[in-house]
Protein backbone atom coordinates (compact mmCIF):
# COMPACT_ATOMS: atom_id res chain seq x y z
CA UNK A 1 0.00 0.00 0.00
CA UNK A 2 2.46 2.66 1.14
CA UNK A 3 5.25 1.16 -1.86
CA UNK A 4 2.13 1.89 -4.24
CA UNK A 5 1.42 5.33 -3.29
CA UNK A 6 5.02 6.45 -3.10
CA UNK A 7 5.78 4.80 -6.43
CA UNK A 8 2.01 6.84 -7.37
CA UNK A 9 3.41 9.61 -6.31
CA UNK A 10 7.01 9.98 -8.35
CA UNK A 11 6.03 10.44 -11.98
CA UNK A 12 9.43 8.31 -12.95
CA UNK A 13 8.35 5.76 -11.08
CA UNK A 14 11.40 3.41 -12.09
CA UNK A 15 13.46 5.67 -10.74
CA UNK A 16 11.58 6.05 -7.49
CA UNK A 17 11.87 2.23 -7.15
CA UNK A 18 15.68 2.25 -7.64
CA UNK A 19 16.05 5.02 -5.82
CA UNK A 20 14.40 2.73 -2.61
CA UNK A 21 15.97 -0.29 -3.09
CA UNK A 22 19.32 1.72 -2.97
CA UNK A 23 17.78 3.66 -0.31
CA UNK A 24 18.05 0.86 2.75
CA UNK A 25 21.62 0.32 2.33
CA UNK A 26 22.23 4.13 2.70
CA UNK A 27 20.20 4.33 5.55
CA UNK A 28 21.89 1.40 7.26
CA UNK A 29 25.24 3.19 6.78
CA UNK A 30 24.01 6.56 7.89
CA UNK A 31 23.20 4.96 11.00
CA UNK A 32 25.72 2.83 11.59
CA UNK A 33 28.49 5.02 10.78
CA UNK A 34 26.50 8.29 13.03
CA UNK A 35 26.17 5.59 15.86
CA UNK A 36 28.96 6.20 18.16
CA UNK A 37 28.62 9.78 17.91
CA UNK A 38 25.07 9.99 18.63
CA UNK A 39 25.41 7.48 21.88
CA UNK A 40 28.72 9.69 22.83
CA UNK A 41 26.82 13.09 22.39
CA UNK A 42 23.80 11.83 24.50
CA UNK A 43 26.13 10.35 26.89
CA UNK A 44 28.62 13.01 27.86
CA UNK A 45 26.30 15.98 26.22
CA UNK A 46 22.39 15.70 26.37
CA UNK A 47 22.29 13.97 29.92
CA UNK A 48 24.77 16.19 31.60
CA UNK A 49 23.50 18.99 30.53
CA UNK A 50 19.45 17.66 31.87
CA UNK A 51 21.23 16.16 34.65
CA UNK A 52 22.85 19.97 35.44
CA UNK A 53 19.61 22.02 35.02
CA UNK A 54 17.89 19.51 37.66
CA UNK A 55 20.61 19.31 40.01
CA UNK A 56 20.79 23.59 40.20
CA UNK A 57 17.31 22.64 41.82
CA UNK A 58 18.69 20.69 44.62
CA UNK A 59 21.36 21.17 47.47
CA UNK A 60 23.49 18.16 46.32
CA UNK A 61 26.82 17.91 47.64
CA UNK A 62 28.35 14.93 46.51
CA UNK A 63 27.57 13.02 49.93
CA UNK A 64 24.23 12.26 50.15
CA UNK A 65 21.44 12.10 47.74
CA UNK A 66 20.15 15.49 46.10
CA UNK A 67 17.06 16.97 47.71
CA UNK A 68 14.86 19.33 45.53
CA UNK A 69 15.34 22.89 47.13
CA UNK A 70 12.78 24.53 43.92
CA UNK A 71 15.08 28.09 43.49
CA UNK A 72 16.60 28.47 46.62
CA UNK A 73 19.97 28.20 44.85
CA UNK A 74 19.00 31.31 42.51
CA UNK A 75 18.12 33.37 45.78
CA UNK A 76 21.23 32.40 47.47
CA UNK A 77 23.39 33.42 44.37
CA UNK A 78 22.25 36.49 44.19
CA UNK A 79 22.97 37.30 48.03
CA UNK A 80 26.34 35.99 48.24
CA UNK A 81 29.12 38.52 47.63
CA UNK A 82 31.42 35.86 46.36
CA UNK A 83 29.68 35.00 43.34
CA UNK A 84 28.54 39.14 42.83
CA UNK A 85 32.39 39.38 42.73
CA UNK A 86 33.04 36.79 40.73
CA UNK A 87 30.38 38.45 38.46
CA UNK A 88 31.75 41.45 38.68
CA UNK A 89 35.18 40.20 37.96
CA UNK A 90 34.33 38.49 34.88
CA UNK A 91 32.39 41.65 33.33
CA UNK A 92 35.73 43.50 33.99
CA UNK A 93 37.92 40.76 32.90
CA UNK A 94 35.83 39.86 29.43
CA UNK A 95 35.53 43.89 28.72
CA UNK A 96 39.35 44.53 29.63
CA UNK A 97 40.51 41.66 27.82
CA UNK A 98 38.14 41.22 24.39
CA UNK A 99 38.57 45.17 23.28
CA UNK A 100 42.46 46.09 23.60
CA UNK A 101 42.86 42.16 22.57
CA UNK A 102 40.57 42.96 18.87
CA UNK A 103 41.71 46.36 18.80
CA UNK A 104 45.32 45.74 18.88
CA UNK A 105 45.00 42.71 16.18
CA UNK A 106 43.26 45.15 13.81
CA UNK A 107 45.92 47.60 14.05
CA UNK A 108 48.62 44.63 13.41
CA UNK A 109 46.82 42.28 11.09
CA UNK A 110 46.06 45.17 8.80
CA UNK A 111 49.29 46.54 7.64
CA UNK A 112 51.07 43.09 7.94
CA UNK A 113 48.68 41.73 5.18
CA UNK A 114 49.87 43.47 2.39
CA UNK A 115 52.31 41.26 0.23
CA UNK A 116 55.99 41.29 0.89
CA UNK A 117 58.63 39.27 2.32
CA UNK A 118 59.20 40.46 5.33
CA UNK A 119 55.37 41.12 6.15
CA UNK A 120 55.14 37.02 4.98
CA UNK A 121 58.33 36.83 7.29
CA UNK A 122 56.69 38.41 10.01
CA UNK A 123 53.31 36.62 9.58
CA UNK A 124 55.04 33.47 10.08
CA UNK A 125 56.98 34.74 13.35
CA UNK A 126 52.98 35.88 15.31
CA UNK A 127 52.22 32.08 15.35
CA UNK A 128 54.78 31.58 17.82
CA UNK A 129 53.34 33.29 20.36
CA UNK A 130 49.77 32.15 19.18
CA UNK A 131 50.38 28.62 19.20
CA UNK A 132 52.22 28.36 22.60
CA UNK A 133 49.81 26.65 25.45
CA UNK A 134 48.25 28.70 27.63
CA UNK A 135 49.59 26.61 30.96
CA UNK A 136 52.94 27.13 29.19
CA UNK A 137 52.30 30.73 29.06
CA UNK A 138 51.25 31.34 32.26
CA UNK A 139 54.32 29.59 34.10
CA UNK A 140 56.16 31.82 31.79
CA UNK A 141 53.99 34.96 33.06
CA UNK A 142 54.40 34.16 36.46
CA UNK A 143 58.44 34.49 35.91
CA UNK A 144 57.97 37.92 34.07
CA UNK A 145 55.20 39.27 37.24
CA UNK A 146 57.95 38.19 39.66
CA UNK A 147 59.91 40.68 41.32
CA UNK A 148 63.03 40.57 39.32
CA UNK A 149 60.96 39.49 36.36
CA UNK A 150 60.64 41.12 32.99
CA UNK A 151 57.67 43.66 33.75
CA UNK A 152 59.71 44.93 36.76
CA UNK A 153 63.01 45.49 33.82
CA UNK A 154 60.71 47.46 32.16
CA UNK A 155 59.28 49.81 34.26
CA UNK A 156 62.65 50.37 35.34
CA UNK A 157 63.78 51.83 31.81
CA UNK A 158 61.02 54.30 32.34
CA UNK A 159 61.70 55.15 36.09
CA UNK A 160 58.54 53.67 37.72
CA UNK A 161 59.05 51.96 40.63
CA UNK A 162 59.01 47.83 40.78
CA UNK A 163 55.15 46.51 41.33
CA UNK A 164 54.23 43.16 43.18
CA UNK A 165 51.99 42.06 40.21
CA UNK A 166 50.08 38.93 41.23
CA UNK A 167 50.25 39.91 44.70
CA UNK A 168 48.45 43.39 45.02
CA UNK A 169 44.51 42.41 45.34
CA UNK A 170 45.00 46.00 42.72
CA UNK A 171 46.89 44.83 40.17
CA UNK A 172 46.38 41.22 40.24
CA UNK A 173 43.62 41.18 37.75
CA UNK A 174 45.39 43.79 35.12
CA UNK A 175 48.35 41.28 35.15
CA UNK A 176 45.90 38.41 33.69
CA UNK A 177 44.46 41.05 31.73
CA UNK A 178 48.05 42.16 30.16
CA UNK A 179 48.74 38.26 29.41
CA UNK A 180 45.39 37.42 28.21
CA UNK A 181 45.56 39.99 25.63
CA UNK A 182 49.29 39.10 24.38
CA UNK A 183 48.15 35.53 24.03
CA UNK A 184 45.11 36.01 22.16
CA UNK A 185 46.39 38.83 19.99
CA UNK A 186 48.75 36.30 18.28
CA UNK A 187 45.37 33.99 17.50
CA UNK A 188 43.61 37.06 16.29
CA UNK A 189 46.18 38.75 14.32
CA UNK A 190 45.72 35.24 11.97
CA UNK A 191 42.72 34.89 12.11
CA UNK A 192 42.36 38.31 10.57
CA UNK A 193 45.20 38.39 8.45
CA UNK A 194 43.88 35.72 6.99
CA UNK A 195 40.37 37.53 6.81
CA UNK A 196 42.15 40.21 4.95
CA UNK A 197 43.94 38.42 2.75
CA UNK A 198 40.53 36.83 1.54
CA UNK A 199 38.98 40.61 0.40
CA UNK A 200 39.11 40.94 -3.04
CA UNK A 201 41.74 42.88 -4.50
CA UNK A 202 39.94 45.30 -6.74
CA UNK A 203 38.29 46.95 -4.15
CA UNK A 204 41.84 48.11 -2.75
CA UNK A 205 42.32 49.19 -6.48
CA UNK A 206 39.37 51.27 -6.43
CA UNK A 207 39.89 52.73 -3.36
CA UNK A 208 43.26 53.53 -4.90
CA UNK A 209 42.26 55.57 -7.93
CA UNK A 210 39.79 57.56 -5.73
CA UNK A 211 42.70 58.77 -4.04
CA UNK A 212 42.06 57.07 -0.82
CA UNK A 213 44.21 57.79 2.66
CA UNK A 214 45.06 54.67 4.61
CA UNK A 215 42.48 55.95 7.00
CA UNK A 216 39.76 56.02 4.91
CA UNK A 217 40.80 53.19 3.14
CA UNK A 218 40.64 51.48 6.18
CA UNK A 219 36.76 52.75 7.59
CA UNK A 220 35.41 52.52 4.41
CA UNK A 221 35.68 49.50 1.86
CA UNK A 222 37.94 46.89 4.74
CA UNK A 223 36.13 47.53 8.03
CA UNK A 224 32.24 46.40 6.59
CA UNK A 225 33.95 43.79 3.81
CA UNK A 226 35.89 42.33 7.45
CA UNK A 227 32.54 41.83 9.33
CA UNK A 228 32.01 38.27 9.49
CA UNK A 229 35.26 37.75 10.52
CA UNK A 230 35.34 40.81 13.21
CA UNK A 231 31.99 38.72 14.22
CA UNK A 232 33.71 35.33 14.68
CA UNK A 233 36.49 36.85 16.26
CA UNK A 234 34.73 38.57 18.67
CA UNK A 235 32.19 35.80 19.32
CA UNK A 236 34.95 33.53 20.16
CA UNK A 237 36.99 36.14 22.22
CA UNK A 238 33.79 36.95 24.58
CA UNK A 239 32.96 33.22 24.68
CA UNK A 240 36.93 32.74 25.67
CA UNK A 241 36.79 35.42 28.35
CA UNK A 242 33.64 34.26 29.99
CA UNK A 243 34.61 30.45 30.62
CA UNK A 244 38.67 31.42 31.32
CA UNK A 245 39.69 29.24 34.29
CA UNK A 246 43.14 28.49 33.29
CA UNK A 247 45.05 32.03 33.71
CA UNK A 248 43.24 32.46 37.60
CA UNK A 249 44.23 29.13 38.43
CA UNK A 250 47.60 29.15 37.28
CA UNK A 251 48.68 32.57 37.89
CA UNK A 252 47.09 33.37 41.42
CA UNK A 253 44.42 31.00 42.31
CA UNK A 254 42.02 33.37 42.71
CA UNK A 255 43.42 35.97 44.73
CA UNK A 256 44.64 37.96 46.59
CA UNK A 257 41.27 38.46 48.49
CA UNK A 258 39.38 37.52 45.67
CA UNK A 259 40.50 40.09 43.22
CA UNK A 260 41.00 37.52 40.33
CA UNK A 261 37.84 35.36 41.15
CA UNK A 262 36.44 35.04 38.20
CA UNK A 263 33.18 33.19 37.82
CA UNK A 264 34.20 30.15 36.24
CA UNK A 265 36.99 29.94 38.92
CA UNK A 266 34.18 30.73 41.54
CA UNK A 267 32.30 27.80 40.41
CA UNK A 268 35.16 25.31 39.66
CA UNK A 269 35.78 26.08 43.86
CA UNK A 270 32.47 25.53 44.68
CA UNK A 271 31.81 22.07 42.74
CA UNK A 272 35.52 20.70 43.04
CA UNK A 273 37.16 21.37 46.54
CA UNK A 274 34.27 22.07 48.30
CA UNK A 275 31.45 19.86 46.78
CA UNK A 276 28.29 22.43 46.74
CA UNK A 277 27.73 20.45 43.25
CA UNK A 278 23.94 21.63 43.49
CA UNK A 279 24.94 25.69 43.98
CA UNK A 280 27.87 25.20 41.47
CA UNK A 281 25.15 24.00 39.08
CA UNK A 282 23.39 27.05 39.51
CA UNK A 283 25.80 29.15 38.89
CA UNK A 284 26.72 27.10 35.68
CA UNK A 285 23.58 27.90 34.30
CA UNK A 286 23.66 31.39 35.00
CA UNK A 287 27.29 31.77 33.34
CA UNK A 288 25.45 29.70 30.17
CA UNK A 289 22.82 32.33 30.31
CA UNK A 290 24.42 35.22 30.07
CA UNK A 291 26.89 33.69 27.17
CA UNK A 292 23.52 32.56 25.50
CA UNK A 293 22.49 36.26 25.70
CA UNK A 294 25.89 37.79 25.04
CA UNK A 295 26.49 36.14 21.47
CA UNK A 296 22.50 36.38 20.84
CA UNK A 297 23.39 40.16 21.07
CA UNK A 298 26.86 40.27 18.96
CA UNK A 299 25.04 38.60 15.83
CA UNK A 300 22.22 41.18 16.43
CA UNK A 301 23.96 43.97 16.86
CA UNK A 302 26.66 43.06 13.77
CA UNK A 303 24.36 41.47 11.61
CA UNK A 304 21.78 44.52 11.40
CA UNK A 305 24.21 46.47 9.84
CA UNK A 306 23.85 44.39 6.41
CA UNK A 307 20.26 45.94 5.30
CA UNK B 1 53.19 57.69 0.61
CA UNK B 2 57.00 56.83 1.19
CA UNK B 3 56.96 58.48 4.62
CA UNK B 4 53.68 55.89 4.98
CA UNK B 5 55.85 53.16 3.92
CA UNK B 6 58.48 53.67 6.23
CA UNK B 7 56.26 54.36 9.51
CA UNK B 8 53.81 51.39 8.68
CA UNK B 9 56.89 48.57 8.60
CA UNK B 10 58.25 50.70 12.10
CA UNK B 11 55.14 49.84 13.87
CA UNK B 12 54.72 46.23 12.44
CA UNK B 13 58.48 45.18 13.40
CA UNK B 14 58.08 46.78 16.57
CA UNK B 15 54.61 45.29 17.27
CA UNK B 16 55.72 41.62 16.23
CA UNK B 17 59.04 42.25 18.83
CA UNK B 18 56.23 42.62 21.36
CA UNK B 19 54.71 40.17 20.99
CA UNK B 20 58.03 38.34 20.89
CA UNK B 21 59.30 39.34 23.36
CA UNK B 22 57.52 36.52 26.22
CA UNK B 23 58.88 34.19 24.07
CA UNK B 24 62.16 35.54 24.15
CA UNK B 25 62.07 35.69 27.76
CA UNK B 26 61.53 32.15 28.13
CA UNK B 27 64.16 31.34 26.45
CA UNK B 28 66.51 33.17 28.30
CA UNK B 29 65.10 32.37 31.75
CA UNK B 30 65.29 28.50 30.56
CA UNK B 31 68.54 28.60 29.35
CA UNK B 32 69.86 30.31 32.59
CA UNK B 33 72.40 28.57 35.19
CA UNK B 34 70.19 29.76 38.47
CA UNK B 35 67.54 31.53 39.58
CA UNK B 36 69.90 34.70 40.14
CA UNK B 37 69.07 36.60 36.71
CA UNK B 38 64.87 36.66 35.89
CA UNK B 39 65.04 39.77 33.50
CA UNK B 40 65.05 37.28 30.47
CA UNK B 41 66.63 40.19 28.92
CA UNK B 42 70.47 38.52 28.32
CA UNK B 43 71.58 35.14 27.84
CA UNK B 44 73.67 33.95 30.60
CA UNK B 45 75.86 31.09 29.03
CA UNK B 46 73.34 28.46 27.54
CA UNK B 47 72.41 25.92 30.02
CA UNK B 48 69.30 24.64 28.70
CA UNK B 49 70.19 21.11 27.77
CA UNK B 50 71.79 20.68 31.66
CA UNK B 51 68.31 22.11 33.05
CA UNK B 52 66.18 19.71 30.50
CA UNK B 53 68.70 16.60 31.99
CA UNK B 54 67.78 17.58 35.77
CA UNK B 55 64.11 18.08 34.62
CA UNK B 56 64.03 14.65 32.69
CA UNK B 57 66.48 13.24 35.64
CA UNK B 58 64.58 14.26 38.93
CA UNK B 59 61.35 15.37 38.33
CA UNK B 60 58.45 13.55 36.57
CA UNK B 61 58.43 15.68 33.55
CA UNK B 62 58.70 12.59 31.61
CA UNK B 63 55.49 11.17 33.40
CA UNK B 64 53.43 14.02 32.29
CA UNK B 65 55.17 14.14 28.86
CA UNK B 66 53.90 11.03 28.45
CA UNK B 67 50.18 10.94 29.62
CA UNK B 68 49.64 14.53 27.37
CA UNK B 69 51.22 12.51 24.32
CA UNK B 70 48.96 9.23 25.13
CA UNK B 71 46.23 11.87 25.56
CA UNK B 72 46.73 14.19 22.88
CA UNK B 73 47.25 11.27 19.90
CA UNK B 74 44.55 8.78 21.29
CA UNK B 75 41.31 11.35 21.77
CA UNK B 76 42.83 12.68 18.32
CA UNK B 77 42.71 9.77 15.94
CA UNK B 78 39.54 8.90 17.76
CA UNK B 79 38.00 11.95 17.36
CA UNK B 80 39.45 12.14 13.32
CA UNK B 81 38.10 8.51 12.53
CA UNK B 82 34.41 9.15 14.58
CA UNK B 83 33.63 12.73 13.36
CA UNK B 84 34.47 11.35 9.79
CA UNK B 85 32.26 8.77 9.72
CA UNK B 86 29.77 10.45 11.19
CA UNK B 87 30.37 14.13 9.44
CA UNK B 88 30.29 12.14 5.91
CA UNK B 89 27.14 10.36 6.78
CA UNK B 90 25.25 13.51 7.87
CA UNK B 91 26.56 15.70 4.33
CA UNK B 92 25.94 12.43 2.17
CA UNK B 93 23.66 10.01 3.44
CA UNK B 94 19.83 10.19 3.73
CA UNK B 95 18.73 8.14 7.15
CA UNK B 96 16.44 8.19 9.83
CA UNK B 97 17.70 11.31 12.43
CA UNK B 98 19.49 12.91 10.60
CA UNK B 99 18.47 16.29 11.68
CA UNK B 100 17.94 15.79 15.16
CA UNK B 101 21.99 14.41 15.21
CA UNK B 102 22.49 17.81 13.50
CA UNK B 103 20.45 19.54 15.84
CA UNK B 104 22.13 18.13 19.07
CA UNK B 105 25.80 18.91 17.51
CA UNK B 106 24.92 22.39 17.11
CA UNK B 107 23.36 22.54 19.94
CA UNK B 108 26.48 21.29 22.00
CA UNK B 109 28.69 23.92 20.36
CA UNK B 110 27.00 26.49 22.44
CA UNK B 111 27.61 24.27 26.03
CA UNK B 112 30.43 25.81 28.27
CA UNK B 113 32.06 23.04 30.10
CA UNK B 114 31.89 25.13 33.64
CA UNK B 115 28.05 23.95 32.95
CA UNK B 116 29.25 19.95 31.66
CA UNK B 117 32.14 19.36 34.48
CA UNK B 118 30.05 18.59 37.68
CA UNK B 119 27.72 15.83 36.06
CA UNK B 120 29.88 14.78 33.49
CA UNK B 121 32.14 14.12 36.78
CA UNK B 122 29.36 12.45 38.54
CA UNK B 123 28.94 9.86 35.40
CA UNK B 124 32.72 9.22 34.92
CA UNK B 125 32.10 8.44 39.00
CA UNK B 126 29.20 6.16 38.11
CA UNK B 127 31.48 3.99 36.00
CA UNK B 128 34.09 3.97 38.14
CA UNK B 129 36.52 5.70 36.21
CA UNK B 130 38.05 9.00 38.22
CA UNK B 131 41.82 8.27 38.07
CA UNK B 132 41.97 6.51 34.82
CA UNK B 133 43.15 6.82 31.50
CA UNK B 134 39.34 6.61 30.42
CA UNK B 135 37.95 9.08 32.71
CA UNK B 136 40.55 11.76 31.26
CA UNK B 137 39.67 11.04 27.52
CA UNK B 138 36.51 9.13 26.76
CA UNK B 139 33.95 12.71 27.96
CA UNK B 140 36.47 14.74 25.95
CA UNK B 141 37.09 12.29 22.95
CA UNK B 142 34.67 13.57 20.23
CA UNK B 143 34.18 17.13 19.77
CA UNK B 144 30.85 19.15 17.97
CA UNK B 145 33.43 21.41 16.31
CA UNK B 146 35.21 18.22 14.42
CA UNK B 147 31.65 16.74 13.62
CA UNK B 148 30.41 20.00 12.24
CA UNK B 149 33.59 20.26 10.22
CA UNK B 150 33.77 17.76 8.67
CA UNK B 151 30.15 17.60 8.02
CA UNK B 152 30.77 21.05 5.99
CA UNK B 153 33.62 19.76 4.20
CA UNK B 154 32.05 16.67 3.24
CA UNK B 155 29.16 19.06 1.91
CA UNK B 156 31.51 19.50 -1.23
CA UNK B 157 32.03 16.07 -2.07
CA UNK B 158 30.57 15.99 -5.76
CA UNK B 159 27.51 13.49 -5.85
CA UNK B 160 28.01 11.65 -8.99
CA UNK B 161 31.20 10.38 -7.47
CA UNK B 162 28.96 8.42 -5.07
CA UNK B 163 26.64 7.55 -7.43
CA UNK B 164 29.12 6.14 -10.13
CA UNK B 165 30.68 4.18 -6.99
CA UNK B 166 27.41 2.54 -6.27
CA UNK B 167 26.24 2.11 -10.04
CA UNK B 168 29.80 0.13 -9.81
CA UNK B 169 28.41 -2.09 -7.19
CA UNK B 170 30.47 -0.40 -4.05
CA UNK B 171 29.32 -0.84 -0.83
CA UNK B 172 28.38 2.26 1.50
CA UNK B 173 31.15 1.43 3.96
CA UNK B 174 33.68 1.02 0.90
CA UNK B 175 32.50 4.49 -0.32
CA UNK B 176 33.26 5.91 2.55
CA UNK B 177 36.55 4.44 3.30
CA UNK B 178 37.78 4.80 -0.48
CA UNK B 179 35.93 7.34 -1.97
CA UNK B 180 35.29 9.61 1.21
CA UNK B 181 38.02 9.63 3.54
CA UNK B 182 40.93 10.43 0.80
CA UNK B 183 38.99 13.60 -0.50
CA UNK B 184 38.21 14.09 3.49
CA UNK B 185 42.04 14.29 4.56
CA UNK B 186 42.95 18.17 4.80
CA UNK B 187 39.61 18.42 6.64
CA UNK B 188 41.07 15.50 9.06
CA UNK B 189 44.82 16.81 9.21
CA UNK B 190 43.10 19.49 10.12
CA UNK B 191 40.91 18.27 12.81
CA UNK B 192 43.69 16.41 14.42
CA UNK B 193 45.81 19.69 14.75
CA UNK B 194 42.94 22.10 16.19
CA UNK B 195 42.10 18.73 18.94
CA UNK B 196 45.84 17.80 19.70
CA UNK B 197 46.44 21.32 20.20
CA UNK B 198 43.54 21.87 22.35
CA UNK B 199 43.73 18.70 23.99
CA UNK B 200 47.68 19.43 25.22
CA UNK B 201 46.28 22.82 26.81
CA UNK B 202 43.31 21.37 28.74
CA UNK B 203 43.55 21.79 32.62
CA UNK B 204 40.33 21.92 33.74
CA UNK B 205 39.37 18.09 33.25
CA UNK B 206 41.92 16.23 33.79
CA UNK B 207 42.41 18.33 37.22
CA UNK B 208 39.04 17.54 38.12
CA UNK B 209 39.62 13.79 37.29
CA UNK B 210 43.01 12.82 37.81
CA UNK B 211 44.43 12.33 41.55
CA UNK B 212 47.07 10.67 40.97
CA UNK B 213 50.42 12.08 39.89
CA UNK B 214 50.93 9.42 37.48
CA UNK B 215 47.90 9.88 35.18
CA UNK B 216 48.75 13.83 35.44
CA UNK B 217 49.44 14.98 31.58
CA UNK B 218 51.54 18.44 31.23
CA UNK B 219 48.68 21.21 32.10
CA UNK B 220 48.39 19.76 35.74
CA UNK B 221 51.90 18.61 36.20
CA UNK B 222 52.94 22.61 35.62
CA UNK B 223 50.78 23.67 38.03
CA UNK B 224 51.93 21.52 40.91
CA UNK B 225 55.64 22.33 39.73
CA UNK B 226 56.25 23.49 42.87
CA UNK B 227 56.41 20.47 44.97
CA UNK B 228 58.56 18.77 42.58
CA UNK B 229 62.25 19.74 42.52
CA UNK B 230 62.14 22.40 44.83
CA UNK B 231 60.79 25.30 43.05
CA UNK B 232 63.50 27.11 40.80
CA UNK B 233 61.94 29.96 38.62
CA UNK B 234 64.46 28.63 35.90
CA UNK B 235 63.19 25.07 35.84
CA UNK B 236 59.77 25.96 35.65
CA UNK B 237 60.58 27.95 32.74
CA UNK B 238 62.71 25.17 31.55
CA UNK B 239 59.41 22.88 31.74
CA UNK B 240 57.15 25.06 30.06
CA UNK B 241 59.62 25.55 27.31
CA UNK B 242 59.27 21.78 26.99
CA UNK B 243 55.61 21.87 26.99
CA UNK B 244 55.52 24.16 24.20
CA UNK B 245 57.43 22.41 21.78
CA UNK B 246 55.21 19.73 21.03
CA UNK B 247 52.68 21.89 19.39
CA UNK B 248 55.16 24.61 17.85
CA UNK B 249 56.36 21.33 16.03
CA UNK B 250 53.37 20.72 14.89
CA UNK B 251 52.49 24.01 13.73
CA UNK B 252 55.31 24.39 11.89
CA UNK B 253 54.83 20.96 10.23
CA UNK B 254 51.32 21.40 9.16
CA UNK B 255 50.69 25.33 9.10
CA UNK B 256 47.98 25.66 6.53
CA UNK B 257 45.93 23.53 8.13
CA UNK B 258 46.55 25.32 11.61
CA UNK B 259 45.19 28.62 9.80
CA UNK B 260 42.42 26.44 8.06
CA UNK B 261 41.51 25.24 11.28
CA UNK B 262 41.72 28.72 13.29
CA UNK B 263 39.66 30.54 10.53
CA UNK B 264 36.95 28.27 10.16
CA UNK B 265 33.85 29.43 10.37
CA UNK B 266 35.37 33.08 10.24
CA UNK B 267 35.62 33.05 6.56
CA UNK B 268 32.89 33.13 3.91
CA UNK B 269 32.20 29.65 2.12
Amino acid sequence: MSVLGRVRARPQATAGVLGRGRARPEATAGVALTLPVAVFFVVFWLVPFLAAIYLSFTDYEMAGTPNWIGLANYERMFADPGFLNSAWITVVYTVCTVVPTIVLALLVAVPLSRPGRLNRGLRALVMIPAVMPLAATSMVWVIIYSDRGLANTLLGLVGIDPQSWLTSSDLAIWALVVMVVWKSMGLFVIILTAGLQALPGEVYEAAAIDGSGAVTTFTRPTLPLLRRTLLFVLVISVAGSMQAFVPAFLLTGGGPADATQVLPYYIWANAFPYEHMGYAAAMGMVLLAAMVIVSALQFGFLKGGDE
Amino acid sequence: MRAGTILRTVWLIVAVGFMLLPVYAMLVVASAPDDTDLRGLVFNGFHLPENIRVLFGEGNLPTYLRNSLILCVGTGALDVLFSAAAGYAMAQLSFPGRRVLFALVIGTLALTPMVLVIPVFLIVKELGWVNTFQGMMVPGMISAFGVFLVRQFALGIPKELLLAARADGAGEFRIFARIAVPLLKPALITLFLVHFLGQWDNLLWPLIVANEQELWPLPVGLANFQSEVGFTYHLTTTAALVTAVPPFILMVALQRYYVAGLTFGGLKR
